[in-house]
Parts: C-alpha cells; sequence; structure tokens
C-alpha cells in the first residue's frame, strides 16, 4: 500500500461477487487491482476463491455456471465483466488454467498454432513461436513430440507458451508450481518474470506456494473464504507475522504449542 | 476352392466396406468435436440424398449443379444444427447429447416422410449398371466410384486436419476449456465439425441412394457406419477407412461361407459379432485415441 500506484491499472475489481449454480458464493465482494507493467500475486489456501477469481476475469466462468451477480471487472477502463471470454482473449486477457491442461494428442508446435490468433499471419505466428522457444528452450527440443508424454514442467511450459500466443497485455496463471519440483519452479519464475520485464506484461499470479510468489511479485493479496484479508508490498507481507505463520512456515519456529496456537488464529481470520 | 471367385468377393467387398467409410467419416469429424457418436448421421445422409434429388429431379437443376448446391445446403444445416440445438447443451452430460442426436435422428425421418412420402425413388446418377471387367473378375462400377469419394474425403480431411483452422478442432476434441482459455470459438469448431459431417452425409446420400434407392431405410446405414467407426477408433478418420475394408471383406467372403451353412442372413451377424467384439476386446478400436498416461 506503501507504493503509490501513478498510472491507470490495467485491471481493477471492483467487489466482485460470484454464485455457482445460481446458490454457491464462491468470492464475496474482492476488489483487486493490477497496474500496468506488474506482477502481483493472488495468495491463499485451497478452496479460498483464487482461482474463482481468475475466472471472473477470464469468463471461464460460464463453462462452470458460473456467474458475477454483483460488482463489475475494468481491463483498460473498459467493462468487461458480462463480455465473452473469447472476446476478452482478443483484448488481451490470457489465463493459464490450473492443472496445465495442454492439448495432450497434439504436438507442442501445434498447440503453439492452436492458440494463435484468427488473423495472424503465417510469418507472424512462425516469430511468435521462435520467440517462445526462446524462452523455453526446452520446448523447442521437444516440439514434435506428442505434448501428453511431457514432463510436469515442461507442459507447464507449453501451457505458459501457448497462452503467450495469444498476445496478451495481462497474463494470468493458476497455480503454475504445482506438483513442480522445486528447481523448475525457479525455472519457470524466473522465465516469468523475464517476459514480465521484456515485454512489459502486467502478471496475474495465482499460488499456493506463496514463498516462491512472493519473490517475483512486487505485491500481494491474500484470499481467506472468498474475501481479501490483506494486500501490500511483496516486502511487506514477507515480513507480515500472520503471513510467514500461515504460509511461509517460518515465524518463530514449529513446536507443537505454536501449531496449535496457529490454528486457533486462522479459526478467527476467517 | 475357386480363387477368382474369393478374389472378386474380396474386392467388390472391400469396395462396400469403403461406401461404409464413406459413411463413417462424417460420424468421426462430429466425435473428433463433440465426443458423442452422432445418432443422427444416418438421417443426415438420407436428407442429403432427398435434397439433391428435389434440386435435380424435382427442380430440373443438373447433378452437377445440384450435388454442390445441397451440399451447401447441408453445410448450413451443420451450423444451424449446433446453433439451435447443442450450444444449450455446452458443458452438460454426453449422454444428454447423445440422445438430442437420437431425437433429431427420429425427426428427420419424419419430416422427410412428410414432405417426400415413403416410396423409393432413384437417384438416377448415370452410372452404368454394367459391371466392369477385371481380366476374370466382375467389379461393380457405381461402387467403384463411391469408394473413389470416399477415398477423395479421407484424403482431403487428412490434409484439413493439418491447417490451422484443423488443428484448432483437434484442440477442441482434446479440451474444452483449455480451448476456451486461449480464445478458440468451440461453439463455432462444433458447428464446423456438424457442417462438414452434413457435406460427407450428402456424398453417403448420393452413392447409396444410387445403390439402394433413395427412401427411410437410408438412415438405417447408421449400423453397419457406426460398427465401421467403432472398430476403426471413433475420432480417427484412417480407422474409418481401414475398418470399413476390413468390415467389408469380412463380411462378403464370410457370408459366402456362412449362408449355406446358417441359411442366409449371415451378414448382420457378422457385422453384430464386430461390433460386440470390438467394444469388448478393443474398446478403442484399431487407431483410437486413448488417453495418455505417462509413467
Amino acid at each position: 500500500m506503501e507504493k503509490k500506484v501513478e498510472a491507470q491499472p490495467i485491471l481493477s475489481m471492483n467487489s466482485v461477487e460470484v454464485l455457482y449454480d445460481n446458490v454457491m458464493l464462491a468470492i464475496k465482494g474482492v476488489s483487486i487491482q493490477v497496474p500496468k507493467g506488474e506482477m502481483i500475486a493472488l495468495l491463499g489456501s485451497n478452496g479460498a476463491g483464487k482461482s474463482t477469481t481468475l475466472k471472473a476475469i477470464s469468463g471461464l466462468l460460464k463453462a462452470e455456471r458460473g456467474r458475477v451477480s454483483r460488482g463489475e471487472i475494468k481491463f483498460e477502463g473498459t467493462d468487461i465483466t458480462e463480455m465473452l471470454a473469447q472476446k476478452r482473449v482478443e483484448m488481451g486477457i490470457c489465463h493459464v488454467i490450473e492443472g496445465r491442461r495442454v492439448f495432450e494428442h497434439l504436438t507442442p508446435d501445434e498447440n503453439l498454432t492452436a492458440a494463435a490468433p484468427m488473423g495472424m499471419s503465417r510469418s507472424e505466428l512462425d516469430r511468435e513461436k521462435e520467440k517462445i522457444y526462446n524462452y523455453f528452450p526446452r520446448l523447442a527440443e521437444r516440439r514434435n513430440s506428442l505434448s501428453g508424454y511431457l514432463s510436469g514442467g515442461e507442459q507447464q511450459m507449453l501451457a505458459i507458451g501457448r497462452a503467450l500466443v495469444t498476445q496478451p497485455t495481462l497474463l494470468m496463471l493458476d497455480e503454475p508450481s504445482l506438483g513442480l519440483a522445486p528447481f523448475l519452479v525457479a525455472e519457470i519464475f524466473g522465465i516469468l518474470q523475464k517476459i514480465n520485464q521484456e515485454e512489459g506484461m502486467s502478471v496475474l499470479l495465482v499460488e499456493q506456494n506463496a514463498l516462491a510468489a512472493l519473490e517475483i511479485v512486487s505485491e500481494g493479496y491474500l484470499i481467506e473464504n472468498g474475501r481479501v484479508v490483506m494486500n501490500g508490498t511483496a516486502a511487506a507481507l514477507k515480513s507480515n507475522s500472520d503471513i510467514q505463520e500461515f504460509y511461509l512456515g517460518g515465524g518463530e519456529g514449529t513446536d507443537f504449542h505454536n501449531v496449535k496456537h496457529y490454528s486457533r488464529r486462522k479459526r478467527w481470520l476467517s | 476352392m475357386d480363387w477368382v471367385f474369393l478374389a472378386e468377393l474380396a474386392i467388390n467387398g472391400a469396395l462396400t466396406g469403403l461406401l461404409y467409410s464413406l459413411f463413417a467419416i462424417g460420424l468421426v469429424l462430429i466425435y473428433k468435436a463433440s465426443s458423442v457418436p452422432n445418432l443422427a448421421q444416418g438421417g443426415l445422409t438420407m436428407v442429403g440424398a432427398y435434397v439433391v434429388l428435389a434440386l435435380s429431379h424435382d427442380a430440373g437443376l443438373p447433378l452437377w449443379l445440384a450435388i454442390p448446391l445441397a451440399a451447401l445446403i447441408m453445410f448450413g444445416l451443420g451450423f444451424g444444427i449446433e446453433r439451435v440445438a447443442l450450444r444449450r447443451l455446452a458443458g452438460r452430460p454426453v449422454i444428454m447429447i447423445l440422445m438430442l442426436t437420437l431425437g433429431l435422428d427420429i425427426f428427420l425421418r419424419g419430416t422427410t416422410l412428410a414432405i417426400w412420402g415413403g416410396t423409393s425413388r432413384s437417384m438416377e446418377l448415370g452410372v452404368s449398371y454394367e459391371p466392369l471387367f477385371l481380366g476374370d473378375l466382375f467389379i461393380s462400377r457405381i461402387h467403384l466410384v463411391g469408394a473413389g469419394v470416399a477415398i477423395a474425403l479421407f484424403v482431403g480431411f487428412m490434409v484439413f486436419f493439418r491447417s490451422r483452422t484443423g488443428i484448432k478442432l483437434r484442440a477442441i476434441a482434446d479440451d474444452y476449456m483449455a480451448s476456451w482459455s486461449v480464445g478458440i470459438s468451440v461453439e463455432r469448431g462444433v458447428g464446423l465439425s456438424w457442417a462438414l459431417a452434413s457435406v460427407v452425409a450428402v456424398a453417403a446420400g448420393v452413392i447409396w441412394g444410387e445403390i439402394q434407392g433413395v427412401d427411410q431405410a437410408l438412415s438405417l446405414l447408421l449400423l453397419k457406419g457406426l460398427t465401421v467407426a467403432v472398430l476403426g477408433g471413433l475420432d480417427s478418420i484412417l480407422g474409418a477407412v481401414i475398418a470399413g475394408i476390413i468390415l467389408g471383406i469380412l463380411e462378403n467372403v464370410g457370408a459366402d461361407f456362412l449362408d449355406p451353412l446358417v441359411g442366409g442372413g449371415s451378414r448382420e451377424l457378422i457385422v453384430a459379432a464386430v461390433l460386440i467384439l470390438t467394444v469388448m476386446i478393443r474398446p478403442h478400436g484399431l487407431f483410437g485415441r486413448h488417453e495418455i498416461e505417462r509413467v
């Protein structure tokens, strides 16, 4: 909060509420701002509402019979709350969904082709592919094998690369570190940082792995039970004692007494 | 054993089989995009044949014009089916979509019965009924033409699925959610697969209409077409072609051996046995996609 945002944010979400099947309230008044060119993290535990927040922004809620029942989402000043998902991709929002979900029966090269916007020329697409293979040299080596047989890390890279083909200005990633070895998480996060710096792409990163996420983002939001409970710069969040206790596994040691204390506090928070 | 006769049975069986493939390619196209065997493919084939008849015999257009025009109309019909019926079912269980296609088949049969009646009409393509002699072998000309059409469509679709639009369709078949996430219009893709399958239905309707006459019985081709598609693997066009040839030969040669023993009707038994055994022994067929499991 200390850092004042000068320009208009690329994305702003104001008191958004999401209903699934018209009955289940998944997020309850979430407000988030992503400043242009920044990397922002959305932290929180399982089922806190992080994925729902991303789906509200990308428009994928509809596919799961969810809808925004209150509040508004603005992207570069335009209200996109009710817009078709496809339209939002054209505007520059791309959502790397949870669980990698590459097109398994297509090769990495075809995965990239599949994501190409309708108007993109062949030479433009080739240039875009080369750029992506430069960011992810491992993919270049396996560009013609079946994507279903790639390793978890390679699939995550492919999922990110596939999103980059749509030429987003806001890249949203849902748990890219899920199930990956720490050295791979470091590699992928390093590449994300590079993309953010070289292309000026804004990034909204959803993570349970708060430790890794807070290393690369400038600001973070903490979501619990469908509400934003904390917001601040990465440095402020890292030094916050609650965050340290609950999400970073640090703090004043982890003896049994403290663990009991923390679950009691956690109940209070929610 | 009369080898010439056996060869003749095998070749004509293979040609008939390719005509089953011609039908099955339509099934595969829709299965690839929607993961549903389209039970209305027989109905579409029948409608395709009737539309050609309506344009040529009723409206007096020459066949070379009537057939492409019918293909165009059916292309639109395929898109329309997605827009009106299927789009509402997106994200619902597959069984719902399956039932919808069954309902559509019944609807199409009823509609043609109401408009054109149930009397069998002939297509009159102008292909001679004189058999072709290949040495000592008798070969049916219309079957040869149909087999050629099937192979041409096969080659055309192999090329198509390597194009950008084709790759997008394959992506949709793989994962709807991931397709939406990168801005692929799943709805338009599914619509396109129905449109293409409807065009294939015109080709199958014309050839089969010439062979057995145009009436509601054309929609029963579904049973053999489905057997071929299942044996080939439901989502493999190459599979549909090869399975068609296999089923055609099995049926023709097998029936020649079995019919004297059981007193006729063994063709249907062979088809049924192939369908049941495929599902029991090799559910994803000869060339079907199976779930990828990494170790």
